[in-house]
């Protein structure tokens, strides 16, 4: 975790990625702690009576880990917007990588844009968004 | 020549990139394309002039459409204020027959795209109401696609003896150039393209 | 169902409104499971502790759409946009007001779909702190 001032930072950067916490325990915390009750979130047999192949992270929890990657690359970064798209469902307990590239660095406004995809272990995009941060 | 023929800027509902980040992007990355074409969702970007940033990176800049159809989305080159007057790009039931039919009367050409895909590409379609004749090229690369979803693209060519191009389907800057199509010879316009695509003599490739 | 209509009926009026506390515990079991480790978001004890800036997406009125609205499917999450603008600390006792910010439809890989944004405008002690834009997809039942 480090401070990053404007200037430090290039264009065509790569956020360091690291591999988000999908298991079941972690994503039920998630859910309580984001009073998301549904239990597609946090039972495997009842996401499946549901439709789905197993329990999903939720949409919500794949946006804060992107969000997440943005403070371990810069802990200094003031998220000013971030915009996901929820393109298919990120399931629990599959392991997933998340990727952050510095797309856009705005010098008079000092603000940097950032294209953040959140992809399973067959490079499948599932979430992906932008996020334009600041460097205090 | 190489051009990303799918990208989505900004003037898309669902694109998130600039159009200037797209041409920095290529640049620093040193992608191995010359150019590419922004086939913005149901609409025709009349306005914006990229030739500046054409100049200014030395990349070729292109303007299309992608269009809705009963057989999924299409892209469309070579558009001109009298084709958008004969077809209504804002609708999402164009029938592709008529994209096709008019397309050919006003110089432009039609290219079905990711047609792998469930209900926005053409194979599921043909085999539920069979082919539409008239279509001559499809992607057969989309950076968006999933690999069966290529894979299908590639059937239906083969099956129907479609020529095929690639195209990034970028919405977001890091996307752009994943796929691509190469022609022999320059193409320096949205005129140039059109006369490129139906002569049928270029290839689909792809990094993704 | 047109979406002309729906726009002219149904945009930009205001449809719900609630209160929502912020509590520290929440905050810090909300960052630490999407992986934060930057102290001011995770360590209750940091000077400058506050809620990651997603953290108010957790907030929901009670009204996904608005009470009368035409019941043309079941509304699924399609993305979710953040505006942030000022830290969020516990305590805080934020407003949200909500309404429909846009409507437009597009075929996707399950048909017609009608996008609906719902924005949520988040309050504390009435500077606006932070947007929540909910994108909802509906996807049209065909009917042949």
């Amino acid at each position: 975790m480090s401070e990053k001032s404007f200037s430090d930072v290039e264009f065509g950067e790569d956020l360091p990625t690291f591999e988000p916490d999908t298991s079941l325990a972690n994503v039920t915390k998630f859910a309580m702690a984001a009073k998301m009750f549904n239990n597609r979130f946090t039972d495997h047999e009842a996401a499946r009576k549901q439709g789905l192949p197993g329990a999903i992270v939720p949409g919500i929890m794949s946006q804060a880990i992107l969000v997440a990657m943005v403070h371990r690359w810069a802990s200094n970064a003031t998220l000013e917007k971030i915009d996901t798209i929820f393109r298919a469902p990120v399931l629990v307990d599959m392991p997933h990588a998340v990727s952050g590239v510095v797309t856009d660095m705005d010098e008079e406004e000092q603000r940097i844009e950032i294209d953040l995809t959140l992809e399973n272990a067959e490079g499948e995009t599932r979430v992906l968004g932008t996020a334009t941060v600041r460097l205090s | 020549m190489i051009l990303d023929l799918h990208a989505h800027s900004i003037k898309s509902d669902d694109g998130r990139a600039k159009v200037e980040n797209y041409c920095q992007w290529i640049r620093r990355k040193e992608l191995p394309i010359d150019g590419f074409v922004l086939t913005e969702h149901r609409l025709f970007d009349f306005d914006s002039d990229y030739q500046p940033l054409a100049d200014e990176f030395d990349l070729c800049i292109l303007k299309g459409s992608e269009v809705e159809t009963d057989y999924g989305h299409v892209l469309v080159f070579g558009v001109s204020q009298e084709l958008m007057d004969a077809l209504d790009f804002t609708s999402i039931r164009l029938p592709l027959a008529r994209v096709l039919e008019e397309t050919e009367r006003h110089d432009a050409i039609a290219v079905p795209c990711h047609p792998g895909r469930t209900r926005v590409g053409m194979c599921a379609h043909v085999e539920e109401r069979g082919i539409v004749p008239g279509v001559r090229i499809i992607e057969l690369y989309n950076g968006g696609s999933r690999g069966r979803e290529d894979a299908a693209a590639h059937l239906l060519a083969e099956e129907n003896g479609y020529q095929g191009i690639g195209g990034s389907d970028a919405h977001i800057v890091s996307h752009i150039g994943r796929c691509a199509t190469r022609f022999p010879g320059p193409v320096d316009g949205e005129a140039s393209l059109v006369e490129a695509l139906r002569s049928l003599d270029f290839e689909a490739v792809t990094w993704k | 169902m047109e979406i002309d209509e729906l726009k002219k009926d149904w945009l930009n009026l205001d449809f719900d409104e609630d209160e929502f506390e912020v509590e520290a515990d929440q905050i810090v079991d909300f960052a630490t499971a999407s992986g934060e480790t930057t102290p001011r978001f995770v360590d209750p004890s940091d000077p400058d502790f506050q809620a990651p800036p997603t953290f108010v997406t957790r907030f929901h009125n009670r009204l996904l759409l608005p009470e009368e609205f035409p019941r043309i499917g079941l509304p699924l999450d399609a993305g979710k946009a953040v505006f942030h603008k000022r830290p969020i600390r516990p305590g805080s006792k934020l407003v949200g007001r909500s309404h429909l910010h846009d409507i437009y439809e597009k075929t996707g890989r399950s048909g017609r779909m009608i996008f609906l944004v719902s924005r949520m405008e988040l309050y504390d002690e009435g500077v606006l702190a932070s947007i929540v834009d909910s994108r909802m997809v509906i996807r049209e039942v065909p009917t042949e």
